[in-house]
């Protein structure tokens, strides 16, 4: 039997999902150690030695674990409070101010009080360096090996702890900064070195340079965090396999994650889109949109046959251009606070009043009213039991707050006044959703919502009925969806080329040399993993566009059709994604189509973990009720006695007809009265819109069957 | 066209009951009552369908000054064509789409039907400039016409004398560009071929109709939207929100004026050279009148017209205005008909921001800088936490030839090149490298390897610039060097602008920028200094293109500045040593150590 862990470090808690084969997993929280979080982690996997049946020696279950996945906020965080590392910039002379000047942009237009953010490497460390490729790869000018070196003294003098090197038109010729690297490391041996070419070889100069930046910026605190966990995992008695969450969804091997620290920037919640699949695969379903409340931010992502990748990704205004999933944050969990704007219009957020003092309802003397203030006041919340009675809430501070801040203000009882909080809370979920779905070109409609976060699922009903959906799967695990879907997470290793070409007059020999370099990589990847040939597996993507377009559109493409040069194919598909993106395609012009990136992707496959399966029993859910309350049912616009369920008893088979309230320790569901909710055989609550039970039961292959067959998105290696 | 006239017109009805006993458990919920909460959702919605829009443009197009620049606006209109919401990337051009939208519903009246698709570029019908060419299309909910989608957006070329549509020695509008008059492409969701054969015989480029496509895309998926939206909460109830969001944004911009003192305020600023006569110079005059909760700009004391191709519309000259107020208000005022309401605007015909018939105009969207100067010279004494110092003054270039390499014909403005520093304020230094305050940091520098691979230019050098920006307690934000060697043997280089006479100006002590500046390095040793407006041809391969984007004006006394951060911009080479003992006073022991960083 094996023992998996999945471990998600997050601001305030520490989560920790344990899986063995074939039986629900056990989940426990504890409080982060912000300064450092490997303490927590160690500590929480002590707690949990206590609490096995019959109680384990902690180095002794240490010992019998097979798999911890883990989830650092560890370079988040560094990019989001300026605190990364004194760094380095070696660039072509003549542009070392692009960092600083981010294509001169400035977010908010009409506002002359908004400030640049302040660089990742200051310009007195932003060194030009003379030397020159141009965009054929060919060198106008030799590289200036002793100005380089030259500035590497200096920085050795300053406690320069990461170096990063991008040159112009490196992606046509990576030799100037290689030689600039071999520099570096024989000055600077103890530097953390981030080179473009190695980061993201692709055209896009700002692209590349920020994103190298980024990951000199947050390297040396990622290897020093990675160095202390391995070794304190290690003196607890754990020798089996350590994996770290990336950005894009798969994880990758700790010593990998150490010398390309940018792959994790992001990667906090990118395991809830792996959890969501497993799930709605329960329903024979491909494809799901998770999203995933918490206190201060709410987060919106689409899987279809495999979570969605996007490579335009930003943070803390910085650029980073590395494929990670295209998951959509906005200002919008239990903390945001609701306030009037000039205009007199009601908003929520996205200002929160955090986990300290957090809303009014803690009773911490916080004054300003909160979403989870409107859900106390609407009675989806139990003041007695939340977080499973661990925590009392102060319903009267929750009322006190908005009846002064938007009740009187608007003129409003404070009922109304919270079911409006209500309201324009879920409508700006809602548009997180659209941001993910309807922008990209997928229609929301077809796809199941998993609301994750423990207050998720009281939002959830208003979110679809907003955007027409009918069906959302809430899991048991929902919230700690995060560090359960870390568990599904397989290892995954981006490649990328530029190589640009019209594909009516491609060298394809040279093209199909270049996928078989790049496969070559990630096997040797793979290999270092330990990860079998059998489980290994590659996907592979042609960045294209109309000839002359300034952006792609990133097409998968079978690797036989570059072996056999089937331009037609790649055309096809391309014109295809086209249409779907944007609405329209320029077919019949016959409009030439040109490849300008390469992406590939290896993938080793993992084991997930086994799932109890139940089987269905009686539907009649009424001895599951605990008691009956008034809450705020959308639908009528009032409040309603509604019974109140007790989710841990509920059993798969189980009918619940809305408006219902079913609660667990750590999340509560509102089924609204437009949906109605049954239990599956993975204990999930499955909510759907009222005589749609078509939409269930639509489960085609075991979970076993299921991992066999190839992720859409994958094809054999 | 008329020569005065407001905007927006008082055409709205009145304020309708905003708020009490009509939102959810309130009792009493009429069709056309306001619920408070969907009123947000409905202001929410308008927005993500405008940024929806603008992001399928810029995913689509090929010119780099719409996908790379985002030189281009998206926007939703009501069935009477007015402003429900807009996303204004180059605010320059946001504010003549109403107007238009208005003239395309009283001039085809019940000639519109759903599948219709209409373009527009004509300045003499309420366009900004000839470049800048619009895509409308009306949305209907059941046969109903219920609104408008559109994108206007800057085109690679629109026909006319010379490629771009940058001519300085025009002097009629068809010499500058082929006129689009409100004109239906497509009639009932059929292409009229014949039309749009018309129209792209006459452009030289054929990426002009494939970007014109993805202007159509965009606004499909912006009606898709509407109508979803509208079939949820049906029409009375879209068209009661509507109108109370109009009032809402109205009330929030008469309380933003009648922070202003009441009062008659005036200002000036400057045009230097207008392409034909050297040394000529144009003054643009307003005077602000600001009455209890309205403002009225008038420009009736503003020179007359050029005879070249140096003159505004009424609609460019009126968004100048426009995005000048904005910057001096509350940012996230929502943008909608109600925000223009109280906002009135007089150009008498016949000034230099607004010609009459058939004047060359195509210079018109740069006269927003020194129209910018005038309104905020206007006003600084009065608002002075609101109003910035000066902001550089636009000066650009673009060059057109064909890349030896491939054969194909380019065309590039000079994005990196143009964009100088803001002017500063007190408590807050002005921003580096935003660009001319048209755009105010909306338009992007196309990306270095992007510029190389589109143009067969070599880059040298793009770097802030030393010394750029106005000495200040505050400075002004930094402007940029711009130097490559010109790739193309059939180069033509067009410059328009202005900031080579005078630098953007400091206010309460604060002191003046320096000038921008374009110099071509010919092979032979000869230099070249093109006027501010002017055409250039035959510019030979090898030629170094060098032009300065200079800063924004600094605020307050230079010697107050922070010592700290004085010491740490020297340390960074963008103040030098001599800079900061001469402008801001500091000592020689108080410079940082040799600052290694060369300025």
């Amino acid at each position: 039997m094996t023992l998996k862990i999945g471990i998600d470090v997050g601001g305030t808690f520490t989560d920790f999902v344990v899986a063995r084969d074939d039986e629900p997993p056990f989940i426990h929280k504890i409080l982060s150690t912000p300064a450092d979080p490997s303490i927590a982690v160690v500590e929480g996997l002590a707690q949990i030695a206590a609490l096995q049946c019959p109680p384990m020696d902690p180095a002794r279950f240490a010992a019998s674990i097979d798999t911890i996945v883990h989830g650092t906020t560890v370079t988040t965080n560094a990019t989001l409070t300026g605190t990364g590392a004194a760094c380095g910039l070696l660039t072509t002379e003549g542009v070392r101010d692009a960092l600083e000047m981010r294509r001169g942009i400035r977010e908010r237009q009409y506002d002359n009080r908004y400030t640049n953010v302040r660089p990742l490497v200051p310009r007195s460390r932003r060194i030009g360096v003379p030397g020159r490729i141009d965009r054929d790869g060919h060198e106008l000018a030799p590289l200036d090996v002793a100005a380089i070196e030259r500035t590497l003294a200096q920085w050795r003098t300053e406690g320069v702890e990461a170096v990063a090197i991008c040159f112009m038109n490196a992606y046509a010729d990576p030799a100037h900064e290689r030689l600039a690297a071999e520099c570096v490391r024989r000055a600077m041996p103890d530097a953390y070195l981030a080179v473009s070419t190695e980061v993201l070889p692709s055209i896009r100069f700002y692209d590349r340079l920020s994103t190298t930046a980024l990951d000199a910026y947050v390297g040396p605190k990622l290897e020093r965090y990675l160095d202390a966990l391995t070794a304190r995992l290690a003196s607890a008695g754990f020798g089996g396999l350590l994996l770290v969450m990336q950005s894009n969804g798969g994880v990758i091997s700790p010593q990998l994650a150490r010398a390309r620290a940018a792959l994790t920037l992001l990667s906090g919640p990118a395991g809830g889109p792996s959890a969501g699949l497993f799930y709605v695969r329960e329903h024979g379903r491909d494809g799901c949109i998770t999203t995933d409340m918490g206190g201060t931010s709410f987060e919106a992502s689409v899987a279809i046959g495999a979570p969605l990748v996007k490579t335009d990704g930003e943070i803390a205004r910085h650029r980073i251009a590395l494929p990670m999933l295209d998951i959509h944050t906005i200002g919008a969990g239990g903390g945001s606070i609701g306030w009037l704007d000039a205009g007199g219009l009601l908003r929520m957020g996205p200002a929160s009043a955090g986990a300290d003092p957090g809303p009014a309802c803690y009773g911490r003397g916080a004054t300003l009213p909160t979403t989870t203030d409107a859900n106390v006041v609407l009675g989806y919340l139990d003041p007695q039991y939340f977080a499973g009675g661990r925590m009392t809430l102060d319903a009267e501070a929750a009322r006190r707050a908005i009846d002064a801040n938007i009740a009187r203000p608007m003129g409003l009882t404070v009922e109304q006044a919270a079911a409006g909080m209500y309201r324009v809370a879920c409508n700006n979920m809602a548009q997180g959703v659209r941001e993910v779905t309807i922008k990209r070109g997928v229609d929301p409609r077809e796809f199941p919502l998993i609301p994750g976060g423990g207050a998720g699922p009281i939002h959830g009903c208003l979110i679809c009925t907003e955007l027409g959906i009918p069906l959302q799967v809430v899991p048991r695990e929902a919230s700690v969806l995060c560090a359960f879907g870390m568990l599904m997470c397989e290892l995954r290793h981006d490649f990328v080329r530029t190589f640009v070409g019209r594909l009516d007059a491609l060298r394809w020999d040279v093209l199909a040399a270049l996928v078989h370099d790049m496969r070559a990589e990630g096997d040797a990847l793979l290999e270092a993993e330990r990860i079998p040939p059998a489980s290994r597996r590659v996907a592979l993507r042609l960045d294209c566009r109309y000839v002359k377009q300034y952006h792609e559109v990133s097409v998968a493409v079978a690797p036989e059709w570059i072996e056999r040069a089937d331009a037609g194919a790649v055309v096809q598909a391309f014109h295809d994604e086209h249409q779907r993106l944007y609405g329209y395609a320029l077919r019949a012009e016959g409009a030439p189509v040109e490849l300008v990136n390469v992406r590939l992707q290896a993938i080793g496959a993992t084991r997930a973990p086994g799932h109890a399966r139940a089987a269905a029993g009686d539907r009649d859910a009424r001895a599951t009720v605990k008691s009956v309350r008034a809450v705020y049912v959308p639908e009528r616009d009032a409040y309603a006695p509604v019974p109140v369920h007790d989710g841990h008893r509920m059993r798969c088979g189980h009918v619940v007809s809305g408006p219902a309230l079913i609660e667990q320790q750590t999340t509560a569901i509102f089924v609204s009265e437009a949906f109605d909710c049954t239990v599956d055989a993975l204990g999930s609550f499955v909510l759907y819109a009222k005589g749609r039970e078509d939409l269930l039961g639509r489960r085609e292959h075991s979970a076993h069957e299921r991992d066999a067959r190839v992720p859409a998105e994958g094809l054999p290696a | 066209m008329n020569d005065t006239r407001t905007i927006a017109p008082h055409d709205v009805a009145p304020a309708q009951a905003a708020s009490g006993g009509a939102v959810p458990g309130g009792g009493e919920t009429g069709a056309s009552a306001i619920d408070p909460v969907l009123l947000s959702v409905y202001a929410r919605t308008f927005r993500a369908i405008t940024d929806e829009m603008s992001i399928s443009v810029q995913q689509t197009t090929r010119s780099p000054i719409l996908c790379e620049a985002k030189d281009y606006v998206t926007g939703l209109y009501d069935e009477a064509g007015r402003m429900l919401e807009q996303t204004e990337n180059l605010p320059i051009l946001a504010f003549s789409l109403a107007p238009v939208c208005k003239h395309i519903v009283q001039t085809f009246a019940d000639d519109v039907h759903p599948g219709d698709v209409f373009f527009h570029n004509d300045v003499f019908t309420l366009g900004n400039q000839n470049n800048d060419v619009a895509v409308f299309k009306p949305v209907f909910l059941d046969d109903v016409l219920v609104g408008w989608t559109a994108v206007k957006g800057h085109q690679a070329d629109i026909g006319g004398a010379v490629a771009g549509g940058y001519n300085p020695n025009a002097v009629e509008v068809w010499q500058e560009a082929l006129r689009i008059p409100a004109v239906k492409v497509v009639e009932r969701g059929r292409l009229r071929r014949d039309v749009w054969n018309l129209i792209f015989a006459n452009v030289r480029l054929d990426i002009v109709q494939h970007d014109m496509k993805a202007q159509m895309g965009a606004c499909a998926v912006g009606e898709r939207r509407l109508v979803e939206l509208l079939r949820k909460y049906g029409l009375p109830s879209f068209r009661a929100h509507k109108q109370a969001l109009f009032d809402a944004t109205r009330r929030m911009m008469e309380a933003e004026i009648a922070k202003i003192p009441n009062g008659r305020y005036s200002g000036e600023g400057r045009v230097y050279y207008d392409g034909r006569h050297e040394g000529s110079r144009y003054t643009i005059r307003v005077d602000v009148e600001v009455s209890d909760r309205r403002i009225r700009f008038d420009y009736s004391r503003t020179d007359r017209q050029t005879d070249g191709f140096v003159n505004g519309t009424y609609t460019s000259s009126a968004s100048a205005t426009i995005l000048t107020l904005l910057q001096m208000v509350n940012p996230d005022i929502p943008h909608n008909e109600g925000m223009v309401e109280p906002i009135d605007i007089v150009i008498p015909q016949g000034t230099i921001l607004n010609a009459a018939y058939p004047k060359a105009t195509t210079f018109g969207n740069h006269l927003c800088p020194p129209n910018a100067d005038a309104i905020q010279r206007a006003l600084a004494p009065v608002l002075p936490e609101r109003v910035t110092a000066g902001w550089n003054n636009l000066l650009a270039a673009l060059t057109t030839g064909t890349d030896p390499k491939t054969g194909e014909k380019y065309v590039d403005i000079g994005f990196m090149g143009l964009k100088g520093g803001s002017g500063a304020l007190p408590g807050c230094d002005g921003y580096d490298h935003i660009g001319m305050i048209d755009a105010s940091g909306g338009v992007l520098d196309q990306d270095y390897e992007m510029f190389e691979r589109q143009t067969p230019h070599l880059l040298i050098r793009h770097e802030l610039l030393a010394d750029s920006a106005g000495a200040g307690q505050w400075r002004g934000g930094l402007g940029v060097e711009t130097v490559f060697r010109i790739g193309s043997d059939d180069t033509q280089l067009v410059t328009f602008g202005d900031g080579d006479f005078e630098g953007a100006f400091g206010l309460a002590g604060g002191k003046d920028a320096g000038l921008n500046a374009i110099r071509l390095a010919l092979p032979d040793g000869r230099t070249v200094v093109p006027r501010n407006k002017d055409l250039v041809s035959g510019v030979p391969r090898g030629t170094v293109y060098r032009q300065i984007a200079s800063g924004g004006g600094g605020w307050g006394d230079p010697r107050l500045r922070d010592r700290a951060t004085l010491a740490d911009e020297v340390r960074n080479g963008v103040i030098s040593r001599e800079s900061a003992m001469r402008d801001y006073g500091m000592r020689p022991e108080e410079l940082p150590e040799a600052p290694w960083t060369s300025t």
